[in-house]
């Protein structure tokens, strides 16, 4: 720890002056300094080490992509299926790049760069007050050297006519630690949908990628975060999505993880007034020795707010599969309707998945329900498909498939869906081939 | 077709078939009828290729191969085809994927070239016509949210797609109302040929007055107690079970 604090110390040298110069910075900083980096021995942590991160050959300060990186990253995104209709922005290693982005107008709708935003913006995690109550290191972490990323505003009323996609593509040679920021500020009764992607250029270093979505929604807005995760098993990936709901606000958030080697995504939302709903989902597929775990954080700090947690996950090989769902009513909530499920497939005996709700319910007038599953294939499906002559192994394949499908359909971006369905599929022990009905 | 000869079956320790023989020629209808917990679901079962099942003595011979020697999805390809008492409800996985994976896991092993999506529906569209069942349903997951009657129906649409040698029907009937049963029994009659057996396995006589058996048999105390016609079938509607039982243990 000592040796990161002083590798860290050394890196925020590095910062742009213009980076560098935000009072904010060093707040952050001192936040990171004095939470250090989670450990086991935290609750919230317990099944996830990051001691890898202790690692002084990570860059925090990548070095922007030359042209010929760029080349190189233009000509995998030109094999990529990836691009929806609407404004797309590419970050390369973090960095913003112009040219392979489109900026498509939205009437309503300003995306600024956050370089752009630097005097207007102070992140959350950057200030001890918000700090204390999130006790995210990571998010402190991210504050102290984030040097890119965007600020998405939709003034009141407004619906933005297309998806908004943010594309991190890791390329570089070095090792970097990658800090980028998302914004995104809805006011009242306006709606957005939110398309974080997540994909290795070939060769690709191994590295860090920390991003944060800091979420604010007025009144009655509605916001849908969908976010694909496809970096190679070499990269570390860590997200936090931090949201903050007003009345009758709606948040929906639907996770596809399949790729990195350790990952851990915290989605951390505050209810604040009545008639607020999350909706959050998610699938994981760990395979190898992969771990993924995923995170969340709800508080339900009004009456009549809502959350449903629906999250998956399938762990093959050795990998490791985490869920853990804190529910959190405070006093005088009355009338709260949380659900949680975590459904959990074991595709091989060396195998784990923890699974962990946590209810913390502090008023009386309340409906909280969780389950939680971890199975194996089931018998009897096996059997029928089996006695309609699909192979063993096919039969295997499909209802491990079925399993994830049941989650990714509910993504309503059709050419999104089709992205992540593919995905999975092709990663299946004996891979299916499917195509949409 | 089919010769079992001499079948024991068990599963754990208690012995379901003891000594169970019977012979299906080539286009012959047969019914295997039988008082609750006689060993019918199990002779189903042990056809289609269940692995839970232990067989202890005895051969299941089909057009010529050991059929015993062949896994469930082998046998499928071979013309085998069991319509399930309790269909399997497998959420995620739609009707139309199930269809034509099957249609073409069949003529793969028959060496005959895959169907496309636009011969698979030319080939669908009558016999869901036939079978009742809306265009809808293909987009659907197998068998989640169908009605009792939705799922035999179903059934009977897959083996409709199959075309198999040998068809068992797996207690098709239960739980249907006349008008479905009249349905399914179009749908099973329509499939009726030459070349191609069925064994319906049922409690009651009425799915045998329309679909009219060449041989009726009741399966007891694990092995066949009595054959006969398709009267015998009434009568075992007026009569019962019991007397054959008796029958059977007294002789």
């Amino acid at each position: 720890m000592a040796s990161l604090q002083q590798h860290l110390e050394a890196e925020r040298c590095a910062l742009p002056p213009a980076a560098r110069a935000q009072p904010w910075r060093g707040e952050a900083f001192a936040s990171f300094n004095a939470l250090g980096l989670p450990t086991r021995r935290d609750e919230r942590w317990r099944y996830t080490d990051l001691k890898p991160l202790d690692n002084e050959r990570l860059s925090f300060v990548p070095a922007a992509p030359d042209a010929e990186l760029r080349a190189h990253v233009a000509a995998f995104l030109e094999t990529q299926d990836i691009d929806l209709e609407g404004p797309r922005l590419v970050f390369i290693d973090g960095h913003f790049d112009a040219t392979l982005s489109r900026r498509a107008e939205l009437p309503g709708v300003t995306i600024s760069s956050l370089a752009d935003a630097w005097d207007s913006f102070v992140p959350e995690g950057s200030t001890g007050a918000a700090h204390a109550r999130s006790r995210h290191p990571l998010a402190a972490l991210n504050a102290a050297f984030v040097q890119q990323g965007a600020v998405l505003k939709l003034a009141r009323g407004v619906v933005a006519a297309a998806p908004i996609q943010c594309v991190f593509v890791t390329a570089g040679r070095d090792q970097a630690a990658v800090q980028p920021r998302i914004v995104i500020e809805l006011a009242e009764a306006a709606a957005a949908t939110v398309v974080q992607h997540f994909v290795d250029a070939p060769e690709a270093a191994p590295g860090w990628l920390n991003v944060v979505t800091e979420v604010s929604q007025g009144p009655g807005s509605s916001l849908t975060v969908y976010r694909l995760q496809e970096h190679g098993t070499e990269q570390v990936h860590t997200s936090l999505l931090r949201a903050r709901l007003e009345r009758d606000a709606r948040l929906t958030a639907g996770y596809v993880d399949r790729g990195g080697g350790l990952v851990r995504n915290d989605i951390d939302v505050t209810l604040a007034e009545p008639g607020a709903k999350a909706d959050l989902f998610g699938i994981l597929l760990a395979a190898g020795t992969q771990h993924i775990d995923n995170s969340l954080c709800v508080d339900h700090a009004a009456p009549r707010t809502t959350s449903l947690e629906s999250f998956r996950a399938i762990a093959d090989d050795r990998a490791h599969a985490v869920f853990c769902g804190k529910v959190t009513v405070r006093p005088g909530a009355q009338r709260i309707d949380a659900r949680q499920t975590s459904d959990n497939l074991l595709l091989s005996a060396k195998a784990e998945i923890d699974t962990k709700p946590e209810l913390e319910i502090y008023a009386d007038d309340v409906k909280c329900t969780h389950g939680a599953t971890v199975g194996e294939l089931d018998e009897e499906q096996m059997f029928y498909l089996r006695s309609r002559g699909v192979s063993a192994d096919a039969a295997r394949a499909l209802l491990t498939f079925a399993f994830a499908h049941i989650t990714l359909e509910r993504i309503a971006l059709p050419a999104l869906r089709e992205r992540a369905i593919r995905e999975i599929a092709g990663r299946l022990p004996e891979g299916v081939e499917w195509e949409s009905p | 077709m089919l010769k079992i000869d001499n079948l024991h079956v068990r599963v754990a320790d208690r012995v379901i078939l003891n000594g169970l023989t019977l012979e299906v020629g080539a286009g012959e209808v047969h019914a295997i009828m039988g008082p609750n917990g006689s060993g019918k679901s199990t002779l189903a079962q042990v056809l289609a290729g269940r692995e839970s099942f232990e067989i202890t003595a005895g051969s299941i011979e089909y057009l010529g191969r050991n059929l015993l020697e062949l896994a469930p999805e082998e046998r499928a390809r071979a013309g085998v085809f069991l319509a399930f008492q309790y269909p399997i409800e497998i959420p995620g996985v739609n009707n139309a994927y199930l269809l034509k994976a099957a249609v073409n896991a069949r003529r793969r092993a028959e060496g005959k070239p895959q169907i496309d999506a636009f011969e698979f529906m030319r080939l669908i569209k009558g016999k869901m016509e036939l079978m009742q069942i809306s265009k809808e349903f293909l987009n659907r997951s197998i068998n989640v949210g169908f009605s009792g009657g939705e799922k035999k129906r179903n059934e009977i649409l897959q083996m409709l797609m199959l075309e198999p040698r040998l068809a068992v029907l797996d207690e098709t009937d239960s739980g249907l109302d006349v008008d479905a049963l009249k349905i399914v029994a179009a749908g099973v009659n329509s499939l009726r040929g030459a070349d191609r057996s069925m064994l319906l396995i049922t409690h009651y006589q009425r799915l045998l007055e329309l679909i009219v058996p060449d041989r009726v048999h009741v399966l007891a105390g694990g092995k066949i107690a009595m054959s006969g016609g398709s009267e015998l079938a009434r009568e075992l509607d007026e009569r019962g079970y019991d007397w054959i039982e008796t029958a059977a243990a007294s002789a």
